[in-house]
């Protein structure tokens, strides 16, 4: 194991100043196109855009696909199950404050 | 490198059928998954259980581990401190358990590097892009910082095996950045495959435990204690914000649970969050004979029922 040199790093908020298409959210988050898809239709995600093709996340979309990811492969949870799980966690966090 | 003993991990006997392993696993899974658990710790163990179901669910390689346990004996116990991954980097791999994080050392010595690294990429050039989780203080989103992180991450050396290769990246964090929101690092992911370009890397940021705030968003929460007194009669407090102290007026009549809101003190932004001071009013304890006589003038002068409300219901 060798360390490479210190690099500097100019990077941009996600959130803020990202949009993604639908591949390069599957990329972003290793994930097959057929369940992000299939999370769209589910409420999961919003993107904006009238199909796959042409479908715009925000960057907000990130954290949420991976955690519809990791629940539904760690838990082995379907679709509308992730989906109410991801509502009652928003709900949990809101009453944790 | 410990001895792990995949079967404590899941609280199962050797003798465990492949159902019972898979109950176990889903069950500790619930509890311990790191969106889901409030457990301290969880992500460790949710990590130690993923990696003992992807050796147990396998008939060949829980095979090669009893082997290897019969000769051994469970390593010494440790425990990392929270938020032990942050700066370590790993790469899913698609819906695949193995894929979950970094197996521990243990796990790489028995079944490889590689395990962990099942690419399901067809012909897509693209490198793979990388997550990792990098904690910061509040402070930081305030006035931004210069963070050194090192990574781990699997690339190939010359003659095309792969290796794990420390990097050290110098990461300018922004004012205004706030949990939950991801760094992205253009090409600093895995190289490409054939000519493609490099993948990206994706930091997640936390914050650091904070007993005085809780956050949400941009918005940041302070338990704020006052006495009767200075919740009846009004009062001027000095209180630690996070952006340095401040003096804050309590108006006179205040209640318990009610938010004073200093507007745009939040996490700055475009849109700044706002800081709230929560009000609890904190009553003295009668411990001496001229703080029980307050309480008795108090009891004469007011004329006060708190459960009134009760009385006209029943």
């Amino acid at each position: 194991m060798s360390a490479a040199d210190v690099q500097i790093m100019r990077c941009s908020i996600v959130e803020d100043e990202v949009q993604m298409t639908t591949s390069e959210l599957c990329h972003a988050t290793n994930t097959e196109a057929e369940y992000v898809i299939a999370w769209v239709y589910e409420g999961i995600l919003s993107p904006s855009g009238s199909s796959p093709d042409d479908w715009r996340f925000s960057g907000n979309s990130l954290l949420r696909a991976k955690k519809a990811l990791t629940l539904s492969r760690d838990l082995g949870i379907n679709t509308p199950g992730v989906a109410l799980a991801l509502d009652l966690l928003d709900e949990l966090s809101k009453l944790k404050i | 490198m410990e001895f792990k003993d995949y079967y404590k991990a899941l609280g199962i006997a050797a003798s465990s059928t492949e159902d019972e392993i898979k109950t176990s696993y889903r069950k500790l899974a619930r509890k311990y998954h790191p969106d889901v658990s409030k457990e301290p710790h969880a992500e460790e163990r949710f990590k130690e259980i993923g990696e003992a179901y992807a050796v147990l669910k396998d008939p060949e390689k829980r095979a090669a581990y009893d082997q290897l346990g019969s000769q051994a004996k469970q390593g010494q116990d440790f425990t990392p401190p929270p938020n032990w991954d942050a700066g370590f980097e790993f790469s899913g791999s698609g819906f695949d358990p193995n894929s979950t994080s970094g197996q521990s050392d243990f796990f790489e010595a028995l079944f490889g590097q590689n395990a962990r690294n099942r690419q399901n990429q067809a012909f897509n050039a693209k490198g793979q892009d990388h997550h990792a989780k990098v904690a910061i203080e509040l402070n930081d989103a305030y006035h931004g910082c210069k963070k050194s992180i090192s990574l781990k991450m699997p690339t190939q050396d010359s003659q095309n095996r792969v290796v794990m290769k420390e990097r050290k990246l110098d990461v300018t964090i922004p004012i205004g950045i706030h949990a939950g929101q991801h760094l992205r690092l253009h090409g600093q992911g895995s190289p490409g495959l054939g000519n493609g370009p490099a993948g990206d890397l994706y930091l997640e940021i936390i914050f650091k435990p904070n007993t005085l705030y809780s956050i949400d968003d941009r918005d940041i929460y302070m338990n704020l204690p006052i006495t009767p007194w200075e919740a009846a009669l009004g009062a001027t407090v000095n209180i630690p914000a996070p952006n340095g102290s401040v003096e804050l007026k309590i108006p006179s009549g205040s209640k318990s649970n009610q938010k004073l809101r200093l507007k745009g003190r939040g996490i700055p932004g475009k849109t700044p969050g706002d800081f709230y001071a929560v009000i609890t009013i904190v009553v003295p304890p009668a411990e001496t004979e001229k703080a029980k006589e307050a309480y008795r003038a108090m009891a004469k002068n007011f004329d006060f029922d708190p459960r009134s409300n009760m009385r006209r219901s029943s």
